[in-house]
């Protein structure tokens, strides 16, 4: 039996979401066909705000809505500017935004280098990193552990020496409230690579 | 099919999904294989031990052939951390991608999966990564039946088809010497083949190639791209090709006609433009 044709469309546009395969997509399109019309409006109202009403940051990459002039953490006169934690996705900024422990400015990448997927530093938003260090006495890279992370990490790290900033790594290790016996190998090692003094 | 396997494997490839799960690409002596570790972006799963180019033994459950495996145990055997180092990470990014771009419709196995992994640790610990990459880059190549035709040939008439009687290509040094030392030779007529032809990933002489167009890769590029086909790679690595800009562009002309489009030799090549 075939569809009618708005239901494969609607099927083909959410199975290509991230993580959503036909079958999911089947679910969620019959879910949607199921609710009132006026929450479906509001979802898909929702869906073009969100991508009409949003851009990136002038400043820091990060997202803000379109009606402002920067992002609320570059605007915001409490942090401190001399500060800037390099972080890969603007889903980390809220990540670490949540540890309640950094109180610098952030600056979202979008990405790592991965030569085979198409991403060299062109694709990233370094040469903006470069242009805003004005004032700036200290780069944290807080880009993921993978080892795409780690070479943009240490990418970043060669450019930023040669500019005179300090950069700093976040710091590997154990999980908190993890045993040791349970701890990988990997990073097992790396906490031990980088101990420190009690 | 046993639902459960165990084999050793180095992570060619992964990809992330948003529910935490990543599918892994990786390469076994029974060939390239693709798996997924769930949960494996979170901490505490087996994150560490399944990145990049690492070297694993996993246990794998498939209830069907056609499923997609699920990695249920995983043991490293090897962390390559010289990989991240700016200088090697794109070169390991270029023997991955070749590698997963070969084995689509071929089965290598168990020769590819020791090549690849000694070039990996090469690039990650060798003084010159790029010279590492290139040869080996070449090589499997020749694992997959891929890489151009090469012998002592130079001096020596072709004999087949339409192709003229005598070589008319750059004379070698001594006859002596093309006997004894192996090289890439000409599609057409069999001389030393010193130019790659750009549109159709064919090697070619200096008079059969196209002096506007083709990568010249000059006698000690071709001697080098030779060597890292015929073997042994250890002398292809010792002796790189002195231009590495024109290595670059030339390999990638052969591997986008032969193979498809490896970014990360595109990236490399147009770098090097």
């Amino acid at each position: 039996m075939r569809y009618p044709t708005p239901l494969l469309t609607l099927i083909r546009a959410l199975s290509r979401l991230p993580g959503i395969g036909p079958k999911s997509a089947q679910r969620l399109a019959f879910h949607l066909f199921n609710r009132p019309t006026e929450e479906v409006l509001a979802l898909a109202r929702a869906l073009e705000e969100a991508k009409t009403g949003l851009a990136r940051c002038p400043r820091c990459a990060h997202v803000m809505a379109t009606d402002e002039a920067a992002c609320a953490v570059c605007t915001d006169p409490a942090r401190d500017t001399a500060l800037l934690c390099v972080v890969e996705q603007p889903a980390d900024v809220l990540a670490i935004e949540r540890s309640g422990e950094y109180a610098g400015r952030y600056h979202v990448l979008h990405g790592a280098l991965s030569p085979m997927h198409g991403v060299g530093p062109d694709e990233l938003t370094i040469a903006l990193l470069l242009e805003r260090l004005d004032g700036v006495t200290e780069v944290v890279l807080a880009t993921s552990t993978t080892v795409e992370g780690e070479a943009t990490a240490l990418f970043l790290a060669q450019r930023l020496r040669t500019l005179g900033v300090r950069v700093t790594r976040i710091a590997y290790g154990l999980p908190v409230g993890g045993d040791l016996e349970y701890a990988d190998e990997v990073t097992l090692g790396r906490a031990m690579t980088h101990r420190r003094d009690l | 099919m046993p639902r459960y396997t165990v084999s050793d494997a180095l992570v060619l490839r992964r990809s992330p999904l948003p529910s935490g799960d990543v599918v892994l690409t990786l390469l076994s002596e029974h060939g390239k294989w693709r798996a997924v570790a769930r949960k494996g972006r979170l901490p505490g799963g087996n994150l560490a031990r399944l990145s990049l180019f690492h070297d694993v033994t996993v246990q794998a459950y498939r209830r069907r052939d056609d499923d997609l495996a699920v990695l249920t145990q995983v043991r490293l055997n090897g962390a390559l951390s010289g990989l991240t180092r700016p200088e090697a990470y794109p070169y390991a990014h270029v023997l991955a991608e070749l590698t997963d771009a070969l084995t689509v419709d071929t089965h290598v196995g168990e020769r590819l999966l020791a090549v690849v992994a000694s070039g990996l640790r090469g690039i990650g610990s060798h003084d010159d990564p790029e010279a590492v990459a290139l040869a080996y880059a070449w090589h499997v190549l020749e694992l997959a039946g891929l890489a151009p035709q090469v012998g002592a040939a130079a001096a020596r008439p072709a004999t087949v088809g339409d192709s003229p009687a005598v070589p008319a290509g750059p004379v070698p040094a001594s006859a002596e010497a093309t006997d004894t030392v192996a090289a890439p030779v000409c599609d057409r007529c069999g001389a030393l083949a010193t130019r790659l032809a750009v549109d159709a990933g064919r090697m070619r002489c200096d008079d059969h190639g196209d002096h506007v167009r083709d990568v010249w890769l000059g006698e000690d590029g071709a001697r080098s791209l030779a060597l890292a086909v015929r073997g042994p790679l250890r002398a292809a690595v010792l002796a790189p090709p002195e231009d590495r800009k024109r290595a670059w562009r030339a390999l990638q002309a052969y591997v986008r006609e032969h193979v498809s489009e490896v970014r990360a030799v595109t990236a490399l090549a147009r770098e090097s433009a």
